[in-house]
């Protein structure tokens, strides 16, 4: 039987989602990454891109996403700059700007979706242990600008912005409330 | 024989990873999607470890390490998860259908490295197919003694040497030092506290990174027991106090697998030169015959046809230096270089005590031996009779 969303608290997802990020960029990507920024909602009127005003949102974007299911059920959306997203494929596989741009947008989706798996993974597994069992979805990828998600009505938003080297990473979860 | 690796996950990214952790080992990586490539895979290939992923579409993780460890042929093959989904429960379940290791993502390479090398023998990919390292190239020497006089001793006696000698006074300094800078030697004191030279043997021959590198153990001579220990637990040879730093700087050479032959060959002004040293044991006249004439046919490609055999430093004159010089000379004259000879008065009357050398004639400088090639120069002096 699924939770209910509201048994779990903003500090519980918030201390999760930290955690999940700033293992995956220290491990992954050897940089750090901090929480800036956090936003509750109650549903359909938070924008992820909102906060940061009108530059980010109209800078292409390319958002990873996976979901879980289980006694928890959500997605989790992570927003990365375009040239952002580019320099993490770059670290990651030990590529340059040439290799990358010679494997073309395949291999950054591929990056990013792999990076979105590890913190969402990572995310669940908290929770997992903390009594919420669930398992991963398959990631996929949303390439774009200007653009906002629109969750169902009986869901929970919690955005959260981390900063790293100056880059930004925006985590878009979205709680499905339990019957 | 060379190891193979499958991987299976639907990532590209994970399999690039992998690929780039491995690639300074021996070993081929295959790839795989999805499990039930994977599947296919692995009965093609029979691979010597399966590193494995949960969530992929097709055929999942779980799904295709049930069915592996369903086929008799394919049970046998070692599994490493590495997967996102590492929740205790999930962990668990895994565990139960049969796993060597797990590993949770995000993941450091040389953890999957590690855990790899604890299940299939990871063998270091040589650098270059075939150039042999050298005593003039540089390499790191660690030392775990706990008595810096040692440490010191050992530095000082190999100063001379492109080796850098780092030491450490405890097993912990030690395995800090080798996680962070594999060396490419290590000499550990058999005498530390509570028998940690053989713990920290038993550390390093389990981490992939140093399961190769040649330990010496360093002991008082009259510790026979400890030296025995030593040797049976396969420390690579065992260095008695006091130490010979000569004998010592011989040895590593000799396990690093440097090629030694600059002690005793060389090229100078045009003229191949062997140098016999002070004292020719057996051990170095082994040596000079390993090298001998390989070396002479290199200088002949290279376009040379004069060789000097300089016994100048030499001692004493035995039958194992007369065979090698008599060895020496025939090759060159079966490969057509000129050869002339210098070396000392002792040696030079020395020479008239063999049958085989009292012909013998000798320059008394190597300026005056190489220079004997041009027209009308001095010709060398017969052995005294």
């Amino acid at each position: 039987m699924p939770a209910a969303t509201q048994e779990i608290s903003e500090a519980l997802i918030r201390e999760n989602i930290t955690r999940a990020v700033c293992d995956v960029f220290k491990t992954m990507l050897r940089r750090p990454a901090a929480l800036s920024h956090a936003q509750v909602t109650g549903g359909s009127e938070g924008n992820p891109l909102a906060p940061h005003g009108d530059e980010m949102a109209l800078t292409p974007q390319v958002v990873g996403t996976v979901g879980f299911l289980g006694e928890l059920n959500g997605l989790i959306y992570l927003y990365f700059e375009g040239a952002f997203a580019r320099h993490c494929t770059c670290h990651m596989l030990g590529m340059s700007d040439a290799e990358v741009d010679e494997a073309g947008d395949e291999v950054i989706n591929d990056a990013i979706g792999e990076i979105t798996n590890m913190t969402v993974g990572s995310f669940k597994n908290g929770l997992s242990d903390q009594g919420y069992p669930c398992r991963l979805t398959i990631p996929s990828i949303l390439r774009g600008r200007n653009f906002s998600i629109e969750p169902i009505s009986d869901s929970s938003r919690y955005i959260y912005t981390f900063e790293s080297d100056g880059q930004r990473l925006v985590a878009d979860i979205l709680l499905k409330c339990g019957e | 024989m060379r190891n193979k690796i499958l991987t299976v996950d639907d990532s590209k990214t994970v399999r690039i990873i992998v690929k780039k952790a491995f690639k300074s080992y021996d070993c081929e990586i295959l790839e795989a999607g999805n499990g039930v490539e994977g599947l296919a895979l692995a009965a093609k290939a029979m691979p010597d470890l399966i590193l494995l992923d949960v969530t992929m579409p097709v055929m999942d993780g779980v799904e295709m390490l049930t069915k592996l460890k369903a086929d008799p042929q394919l049970k046998g093959i070692p599994v490493m998860m590495l997967t996102a989904e590492g929740g205790r429960d999930h962990v668990l379940k895994i565990a139960k259908i049969g796993v060597r290791d797990y590993i949770v993502k995000p993941f450091e390479e040389d953890v999957l490295i590690e855990k790899a090398g604890r299940i299939i023998d990871l063998k270091p990919l040589t650098d270059g197919p075939a150039k042999a390292r050298s005593l003039s190239d540089p390499a790191t020497i660690l030392v775990v003694e706990d008595k810096p006089a040692i440490i010191q001793q050992i530095q000082e006696g190999l100063k001379h040497t492109p080796w850098k000698v780092i030491g450490a006074a405890t097993q912990g300094e030690a395995i800090d030092f080798c996680t962070k800078t594999p060396p490419d030697l290590a000499i550990v004191s058999l005498s530390l506290p509570e028998e940690s030279a053989f713990a920290l043997f038993r550390l390093m021959r389990t981490n992939v990174k140093t399961k190769y590198t040649p330990v010496f153990g360093l002991v008082v001579k009259t510790e026979t027991n400890t030296v025995q220990q030593a040797q049976t637990v396969g420390f690579t040879t065992v260095i008695t106090k006091p130490i010979d730093v000569s004998d010592l700087e011989s040895r590593i050479a000799k396990a690093m697998n440097l090629d030694t032959s600059t002690r005793y060959f060389g090229v100078e002004d045009g003229c191949f030169v062997v140098k016999m040293p002070e004292h020719c044991t057996p051990a170095v006249l082994a040596e000079i015959a390993t090298y001998l004439k390989p070396k002479l046919n290199e200088a002949v490609d290279a376009g040379h046809n004069k060789a000097v055999i300089n016994v100048l430093a030499l001692k004493s004159l035995h039958m194992g230096v007369i065979k090698q010089l008599v060895t020496a000379m025939q090759l060159c004259k079966d490969t057509g270089v000129n050869f002339t000879l210098v070396g000392n008065s002792t040696l030079m009357t020395e020479c008239k005590g063999f049958e085989e050398t009292r012909s013998w004639a000798f320059h008394e400088t190597l300026e005056e031996a190489k220079a004997s090639f041009t027209k009308g120069a001095a010709q060398p002096a017969l052995a005294p009779a």
